[in-house]
């Protein structure tokens, strides 16, 4: 039994707006995450998923509850959790080579072992062709690719992801998916990602967490037991896959009839 | 090897037409004094000021004149830089810094600072110190609101994304809250030092032992008036310069920047 990496207890989120007073942007949230787990968060628009996430990241401070990290109270952003955002983010005035540099760098790497650390996730990433090129001068998939490998040249343990591929076209999406999979695969990093797409939470998760429309709790919970390494082309004829992607639709359909 | 041909057209182009305006200006000066509009000894033809402005050139006098506006704008201009961004980036990363810095500058940013110029030469006298003062206080807030404006517009999640990488909140601040704020930053730069040129030349015609705007009020007394035109001409071939320099610079600082190219 894996011992839970990351503990979420009793977390809310109240912005006091200047305008509208007070604003509850997120439920009472308490999740429990095991050390090498891929988890995903669906949820209507504006139940707080990213605010979740940030407040894992140590960026946003909780209202009430705590995040655990390895048993580590959250107070701040740090190494072991590695943020990517839709926005991507990156530096737009440092090369994609010095975009990945920066987090070796800061964590105290000499410039030839940074240069060194980043080349090698650039491989990984398959840019190793772009590391002197802007981001302004890479499409949307290519600088997502160097946001990602920004994030895992210093080895952060936890992987935050808000909707990473939300902004891509079908066809990059899947194949940065498979990436991600792929990446996942070798080091096992414990994944919390947020994301609209039904498919590409089951795809992607050893777990999903659909929340309640805003202001979010968690409403369900769906171990998805597929086996890996998983091929997309198989899965969507696996019956077990395609039984997930309904039953979570059904359940999502039901909110926006709520809601209506 | 077309589309460089096009970009190098478009940019000798884009000279042309800047320099349009100033050709025109020139020739509708030359026009008024060659057909006598204004009689030459109050309008002198532009050939003569600017063959005159040759002369001074090699002029030890005039240099000296011209070198103590230069000194006074660079140091003032620098000063305002370095307490302009300074202060901009403390303001925007510390709220009690920020806190205690707005009613200062709402007070102070809309006085003219020029009807300080008097005080300051009682305090400072006639030398440079005065004038630079002037030039600081007015070339400073345009710099340091630019600054402001530009450090807490910078997305959270760049800030973010240093941070979960291990860097500290300050070094943050001095790295990247800086770099991403530069675009804003040489907008209120380039402002600060028209005014600055503009100041520096309006301390010296309001009160100076020497200087280019002091050239030209002793010129405008004794009725020289070519010579009161030299100065005119030096303080605009200054601007198109130091515009020049500032473009250049600009190019290179703000590689990879959306506006650039
Ligand atoms: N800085 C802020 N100040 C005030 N309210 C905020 C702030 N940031 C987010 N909110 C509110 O918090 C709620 C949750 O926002 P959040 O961005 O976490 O939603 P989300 O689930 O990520 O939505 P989406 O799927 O559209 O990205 C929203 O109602 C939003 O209006
Ligand atoms: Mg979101």
């Amino acid at each position: 039994m894996a011992t839970d990496m990351i503990k979420i207890a009793g977390v809310s989120k109240v912005y006091d707006t200047t305008q509208r007073g007070r604003h509850v942007a997120l439920g009472d949230i308490s999740i429990d995450i095991a050390e090498g787990q891929f988890v995903s968060i669906l949820g209507p628009s504006g139940c707080g998923k990213s605010t979740l996430l940030y407040i894992l990241g140590g960026f946003v401070e909780a209202t009430t509850g705590q995040v655990l990290v390895n048993g580590q109270k959250v107070t701040g952003p740090g190494p072991d959790r590695g943020p990517v955002f839709q926005e991507f983010a990156l530096f737009p005035w440092k090369t994609v080579l010095g975009n990945v540099m920066y987090g070796p760098l800061q964590q105290g790497l000499s410039k030839e072992a940074a240069t060194a650390r980043a080349r090698e996730l650039l491989v990984l990433v398959h840019l190793q062709n772009y590391e002197g090129f802007y981001p302004k001068e890479l499409s949307g998939g290519m600088k997502q690719r160097v946001a990602l490998a920004r994030t895992l040249a210093y080895g952060p343990k936890i992987l935050l992801m808000d909707e990473p591929f939300g902004a891509l076209d079908a066809y990059t999406r899947t194949r940065l998916q498979n990436e991600l999979l792929d990446i996942w695969g070798r080091d096992r990093k414990t994944v919390m990602f947020v994301t609209h797409s039904v498919e590409e939470a089951v795809f992607l998760s050893d777990r999903v967490f659909v929340m309640t429309k805003s202001p979010g709790h968690i409403r369900k919970v769906f171990d998805i037991d597929l086996p890996r390494p998983r091929v997309r082309a198989e899965l969507l004829l696996d019956r077990r896959y395609q039984d997930y992607v309904i039953a979570i639709e059904r359940l999502m359909d039901e909110q926006i009839e709520e809601i209506a | 090897m077309s589309a460089l041909h096009a970009v190098w057209r478009r940019n000798i182009s884009e000279t042309l037409a800047g320099a349009l305006p100033i050709v025109l200006a020139l020739g509708i000066w030359y026009v008024i004094s060659a057909w006598n509009f204004a009689p030459a000894s109050l309008l002198p033809s532009p050939v003569t000021v600017f063959r005159r402005f040759l002369v001074l050139l090699g002029d030890p006098q005039f240099l000296q004149n011209a070198g103590a506006t230069l000194y006074r704008l660079f140091v003032g201009f620098g000063i305002a830089v370095m307490l302009g961004i300074g202060i901009g980036i403390l303001a925007a990363g510390n709220r009690t810094v920020a806190a205690l810095m707005q009613p200062v500058i709402r007070v102070l940013a809309p006085v003219p600072k020029i009807a300080l110029y008097p005080a300051l030469v009682l305090m400072f006298g006639f030398d440079h110190s005065s004038k630079i003062a002037l030039v600081v206080a007015d070339a400073l807030f345009p710099i340091l609101l630019a600054t402001y404006q530009g450090a807490v517009a910078v997305d959270p999640k760049l800030v973010w994304s240093a941070r979960a990488a291990g860097a500290s909140q300050t070094r943050c601040l001095f790295t990247i809250v800086l770099t991403a704020a530069l675009p804003s930053i040489l907008t209120g730069a380039r402002i600060g030092l028209i005014i600055a040129c503009i100041v520096v030349f309006l301390a010296e015609m309001i009160l100076s032992t020497d200087g280019l705007g002091q050239l030209l009020v002793r010129a405008a007394r004794n009725f020289q008036t070519v010579d009161m035109f030299v100065p005119i001409i030096a303080i605009s071939m200054l601007g198109l310069l130091l515009n020049a320099a500032f473009n250049m610079l600009s190019k290179r600082l703000l590689v990879g920047f959306p506006s650039q190219n």
